[in-house]
C-alpha cells in the first residue's frame, strides 16, 4: 500500500502545479544553447540532491521520531538556501498545494500536524518537506522516498525541456534514463545527511540565471 | 505507522476562498475574454461587490497588465494578478488548477473584502473547461468573428458552459457572420442553456450577463 501511495504523489498528475515550473531550465534556455542533460546532473548533485532531497530525508526521520522541532528547522533553513524569490514561492506554493490535497487525500496525523504548523505561519512548508512528511506518515521507507522523488524532479525536468522544444520525447526518456547515476549518488548523499546544517545547495550561475528569469519579459514557466 | 487508506472525509479544510464566489471564463483566443471581464468589474463593484481579477497567460503577462491599464482608476491594480501557467490552459485550470488556487487564495488573503473572483483562462478553441474546484460558474466566450459555424462545431466549452457569450456582434456584418444562425444553432446545440449576445466594448448584452452571475451567486451561496 506505501508504495502505492508513493507512486501516487509522485506522479505528474498529482495536482501541486509542478507542471509550471522548469526548475531553472527556461533561464538558459534564453541565454543560448544549453546542455539539458549535462545541466540536469549539476542540478542534481549540487542543488535537488543536497537540497530538497536532503531536507525530504530529514524531515522523514524527523516525523517517524515525532521531533517537529526539527522538522520546522529543515524548512526553514530549506528556504533560506533558496536564494531567489521565484524559487522560494514555488517551492512554497506547490508545497502548500500538495499538502492540502495530499492532507484531503491520505488524512494522515502527520500531515495534519504539519497544515497546523504552515497555518499559523511557523513553517513555511516547503514542497520537499510536505513529502517528507506525507512519506513518513504513508510508511514509505526512507530511500524510497528520495529515490523517486529525485526521479519525479528529474522527469519535471525533462518533460520541461521537450515544452521549451530542446528536446523530443525520444531524446526525453534517453535523458531521464541516462540520470540515473546522478539520481543514486544525490539519494546516497541526502541519505547521509544527519543534521539541517547539511542542507546546502551551490549552485551560483544558476541562482545567477534564476535572477535574470525574475524579469524575464517573456516566460512559459514561473522559475 | 499509518498504512491504511482513508475515504476523502472533510478534514476542517475549507479556506477563505472556498467562500468567494468564482467565475471562470474561457474562449478561444481574442474572442473578447478580457474585454469581458473589464467591462464587468465596473458592473459587479457598482453593485457592491470585492472583486479580484486572475488571469493565465501561457507565455507573459500581457492579460493582467491590460486589465490593470483598462481599469485604472476603478480597480486596485493588486488585485489583478497574473498566473503564467506554463503549458495548455486545460492544465492550469481543469487538470491541476493548484497554482490559480493558491493565486486566489493569496488575494483573497491580502483583500478580505473579496466576494468575487473573476478567473479568465488563456486562450482555448472549444474543449476548454474549468475544474469545479476552481470556478463556481463557468462562462464560455465566442466571437462573431470565427465565423457563424462555430456554435455547430460544439466542444465542452460550447454545449456545456453555464453561459455561452457571443461576443462582438457589432463586427457580424464585417465577417459575413449571421447573428441569427448562431445564436438559433448555440440554443440548439445547448439545448436550451442561456446565451447572450455581447459588445463587451460598447457594453451591449453586458448587464445581462451581469445579471446571469449575479443569480447563480445565489444558487451558490444562499447566504451571499
Amino acid at each position: 500500500m506505501s508504495l502505492l501511495a508513493q507512486l501516487q504523489l509522485s506522479d505528474s498528475a498529482f495536482p501541486g502545479g509542478l507542471y509550471t515550473l522548469s526548475h531553472g531550465l527556461e533561464a538558459y534556455v534564453q541565454a543560448g544553447p544549453v546542455d539539458v542533460a549535462a545541466l540536469l546532473e549539476d542540478v542534481l548533485l549540487h542543488a535537488a540532491g543536497p537540497g530538497d532531497a536532503t531536507a525530504l530525508v530529514l524531515v522523514h526521520r524527523a516525523v517517524r521520531e515525532d521531533d517537529w522541532d526539527t522538522v520546522v528547522a529543515v524548512d526553514q533553513r530549506l528556504h533560506a538556501i533558496k536564494l531567489n524569490r521565484e524559487l522560494r514561492a514555488a517551492a512554497t506554493r506547490t508545497g502548500n498545494q500538495v499538502l492540502r490535497t495530499a492532507a484531503t487525500v491520505f488524512a494522515t496525523p502527520e500531515l495534519f500536524r504539519l497544515m497546523e504548523l504552515v497555518g499559523t505561519g511557523a513553517t513555511p512548508g516547503n514542497h520537499a518537506v510536505v513529502l517528507g512528511t506525507a512519506y513518513a506518515g504513508l510508511g514509505v521507507p526512507e530511500d524510497g522516498a528520495v529515490t523517486g522523488d529525485l526521479y519525479a524532479f528529474a522527469a519535471s525536468w525533462v518533460s520541461s525541456a521537450v515544452r521549451l522544444r530542446r528536446l523530443d520525447f525520444r531524446q526525453a526518456q534517453a535523458t531521464l534514463y541516462g540520470a540515473a547515476p546522478a539520481i543514486e549518488r544525490a539519494a546516497a548523499a541526502a541519505l547521509a545527511a544527519r543534521d539541517p546544517l547539511d542542507l546546502y545547495a551551490a549552485t551560483p550561475i544558476a541562482d545567477t540565471m534564476s535572477c535574470a528569469h525574475e524579469r524575464a519579459p517573456a516566460r512559459l514557466f514561473t522559475t | 505507522m499509518h498504512q491504511h487508506p482513508h475515504p476523502p472525509v472533510d478534514t476542517g479544510l475549507t479556506t477563505a476562498l472556498d467562500h468567494v464566489f468564482k467565475v471562470g471564463v474561457g474562449g478561444p483566443v481574442g474572442s473578447g475574454k478580457t474585454a469581458l471581464i473589464e467591462a464587468l468589474v465596473p458592473i459587479l463593484l457598482e453593485r457592491g461587490h470585492g472583486v479580484g481579477v486572475i488571469t493565465n497567460d501561457i507565455y507573459t503577462q500581457e492579460d493582467a497588465d491590460h486589465v490593470r491599464r483598462t481599469l485604472d482608476g476603478v480597480l486596485d491594480p493588486a488585485r489583478i494578478m497574473g498566473v503564467e501557467t506554463g503549458s495548455c490552459p486545460h492544465t492550469a485550470v481543469r487538470d491541476d488548477p493548484s497554482m490559480n488556487l493558491a493565486a486566489g487564495a493569496e488575494l483573497v488573503e491580502r483583500f478580505v473584502d473579496i466576494d468575487t473572483l473573476l478567473y479568465e483562462s488563456g486562450g482555448d478553441n472549444l474543449t476548454l473547461t474549468f475544474s469545479p474546484l476552481l470556478a463556481d460558474v463557468y462562462v464560455f466566450v465566442l466571437d462573431t468573428g470565427e465565423g457563424d459555424k462555430m456554435p455547430r462545431k460544439r466542444g465542452p466549452g460550447i454545449t456545456d458552459s453555464d453561459l455561452l457569450v457571443i461576443n462582438k456582434i457589432d463586427i457580424a456584418p464585417y465577417v459575413r457572420a449571421d447573428l441569427e444562425v448562431m445564436a438559433r444553432d448555440a440554443d440548439r446545440v445547448r439545448e436550451g442553456r442561456p446565451v447572450i449576445l455581447t459588445d463587451a466594448l460598447r457594453g451591449t448584452g453586458l448587464p445581462e450577463v451581469a445579471d446571469f452571475i449575479t443569480s447563480r451567486r445565489r444558487a451558490c451561496s444562499p447566504s451571499a
